[in-house]
């Protein structure tokens, strides 16, 4: 019984046709795909692009003050900090760039810099025809937060780009605990 | 006529398949062997991806090493971040806590549907049927834009953490997932309705490439390529990490260990998967994400924003890394690939003395000559498809 049933399904082509009327069917839905240079899709917040300084709004300048947490963090070792003294003995940053093309786009310096200086942007479309372009210095990065993150949009993407806060942080019951010692003392 | 017999002499045919061929998954070269149609031996050239990540990583502290396990398997990029914390927490003997036990587990089984999905696909379209693969991407591209939302990019994640997991999972991205886990059910039976009966499918598969389960194993392969030949072996059961212990799941088991039982199994855990992210999103406890050991984890941001000696801490943390014990460890987890070890020799400093990894599509390369050893030469493409391997992962 079983093989006549097979034999049916095999000269009537069944499973194939089955097939057939699926992607028939999906001929009459919409379509998932987008016209991409038309039609793009807005990046999600947060999303890990291009870099950029972060402008102080006091004192317009950039909030770096050239610590190098982050070229010591950073994986692929791409940003190069050059810094000197003032007559005041102030540290200041002379040059602080970021080449791109070794950029791994980790958001690692981003996560290190204890000033909240340097940012991914949600800009990913930069395609140039020489390598100049990619080597990003001290003006391009600044130029690139007020193209990219000025204003409201800059301040939303740290918030969700700084976490983990304090209260994020606990542990299983067995481990032990700075906050338990704490507590303890 | 001596002299025309002598010109019409057969012998065997040496033929380069690769490094630059589509069907090859990257950029692997085959030497086969052909006698006519008919494969004599197969000889696979690896090393043209060779980035070194094991020398890269003795250079880099524990914590900047991770970026580089996205790149072994960038098809699973999840799934190679959390081995390799797992690995790293069990050498600092740290714990995370247990809702970043729940996420990672969440997202990587989110990863493995995506690579099953591609690897799959893959397959399908090296043997000749190209509507699965464009279906197959619209799920894959859900479950991207799922991964933007959460860490903000798309493959090269880098979202889990040494004791943790890097940010919280949003309501929104969950209520997207638990979506996406009410439908993808009807989308695999999409693919089946395309897929598993198809006559020509069948054809190009059943029977080719089979491995007894014996022989599986002693060629140490790993997961679906393994259970395809009725192993059970999971490291997921059998040595749980993270939250594997606390979902309920089957391991799917082949039979015959050849294509077609290879396909069958990547297929049920597809299910399978989607059932421990459906448990995970509905038993997600509340609490923290990261291990509070301030030794080994970054201080919190907020307070390295406004106190000093968190600043301090932050700063001795990343210049010098993780101090770990001294010591050896080894910890496999499971990837959708197989079964992805890392190995780790410390000599009591922030950076691995000798960082190894045990990449399971390098094994698997390896038992190609035994599958396609006696078939045509167009069974090596399926066969390639059936191993689900990686040169990223292959090379190192």
């Amino acid at each position: 019984m079983k093989t006549a049933k097979e034999f049916l399904k095999t000269i009537f082509f069944i499973e194939i046709l089955r097939g057939l009327a699926l992607t028939l069917s999906r001929l009459f839905t919409h379509a998932v795909t987008r016209r991409y240079p038309k039609v793009k899709r807005p990046a999600q917040p947060g999303f890990r692009g291009l870099h950029a300084l972060v402008r102080d709004r006091d004192t317009g300048k950039e909030k770096c003050v050239g610590c190098c947490l982050c070229a010591a963090y950073c994986p692929s070792q791409c940003i190069y900090i050059y810094t000197s003294e003032d007559e005041d003995h102030k540290k200041i940053v002379d040059r602080y760039e970021i080449e791109v093309l070794r950029c791994i786009f980790c958001g690692f310096c981003v996560e290190a810099c204890p000033f909240g200086a340097i940012s991914l942007t949600e800009h990913y479309e930069y395609s140039d025809y020489s390598r100049d372009a990619f080597y990003m210095t001290k003006e391009r990065l600044l130029s690139n937060w007020d193209k990219y993150m000025a204003g409201q949009k800059g301040e939303g993407y740290f918030r969700k780009f700084w976490r983990p806060m304090s209260e994020d942080f606990g542990t299983p019951e067995k481990q032990a605990t700075w906050r338990k010692i704490q507590n303890a003392k | 006529m001596p002299e025309v017999e002598k010109i019409l002499e057969t012998r065997e045919l040496n033929v380069n398949m690769g490094p630059q061929h589509p069907a090859t998954h990257g950029v692997l070269r085959l030497v086969l062997d052909i006698d006519g149609e008919r494969i004599v031996n197969v000889k696979p050239v690896v090393g043209y991806l060779h980035r070194g990540v094991e020398k890269l990583g003795e250079n880099r502290t524990y914590f900047s090493a991770l970026p580089l396990s996205d790149r072994l398997d960038y098809i699973s990029t999840m799934n190679n971040n959390v081995g390799y914390c797992v690995a790293v927490e069990k050498l600092l003997g740290i714990e995370a806590p247990e809702r970043a036990k729940f996420i990672r587990t969440m997202v990587a089984e989110m990863n493995r549907i995506s690579n099953h999905i591609i690897a799959l696909a893959t397959h399908i379209l090296d043997i000749g049927a190209t509507t699965p693969f464009l279906y197959s991407f619209r799920e894959r591209e859900w479950l991207l834009d799922l991964f933007e939302m959460l860490c903000g990019a798309r493959l090269t994640v880098s979202y889990p953490r040494i004791g943790g997991v890097r940010n919280d999972v949003s309501q929104e991205f969950l209520d997207s997932l638990y979506k996406f886990t009410e439908e993808f059910p009807s989308r695999i039976n999409e693919y089946e309705t395309l897929i598993t009966e198809n006559r020509v499918w069948k054809k190009r598969t059943v029977g080719i490439g089979v491995i007894s389960a014996e022989e599986a194993i002693n060629w140490g392969l790993t997961g679906p390529t393994l259970r395809g030949s009725g192993v059970n072996y999971d490291v997921r059961k059998h040595a749980p990490y993270d939250a594997y212990d606390k979902v309920d799941f089957k391991v799917p088991l082949g039979k015959n260990g050849d294509c077609y039982d290879r396909y069958l199994c990547r297929i049920e855990e597809l299910k399978q998967s989607n059932r421990i992210i459906k448990q995970c999103i509905e038993k997600l406890p509340k609490g923290p994400i990261m291990a509070d050991v301030p030794k080994y984890v970054l201080p919190p941001k907020d307070n390295v924003l406004k106190d000093m000696e968190h600043l301090i801490h932050q700063f001795v943390l990343i210049t010098k890394g993780p101090t770990a014990p001294e010591g050896e460890v080894y910890v496999s987890t499971e990837v959708p690939k197989g079964e992805l070890g890392f190995y780790f020799v410390s000599d009591g400093t922030g950076r691995p003395y000798r960082m190894r990894v045990r990449s399971p599509s390098f094994i698997h390369v390896s038992v190609l000559p035994r599958l396609c050893a006696g078939h045509m030469v167009a069974d090596v493409i399926a066969n390639i498809g059936t191993i689900d391997i990686v040169l990223g992962e292959c090379d190192r």
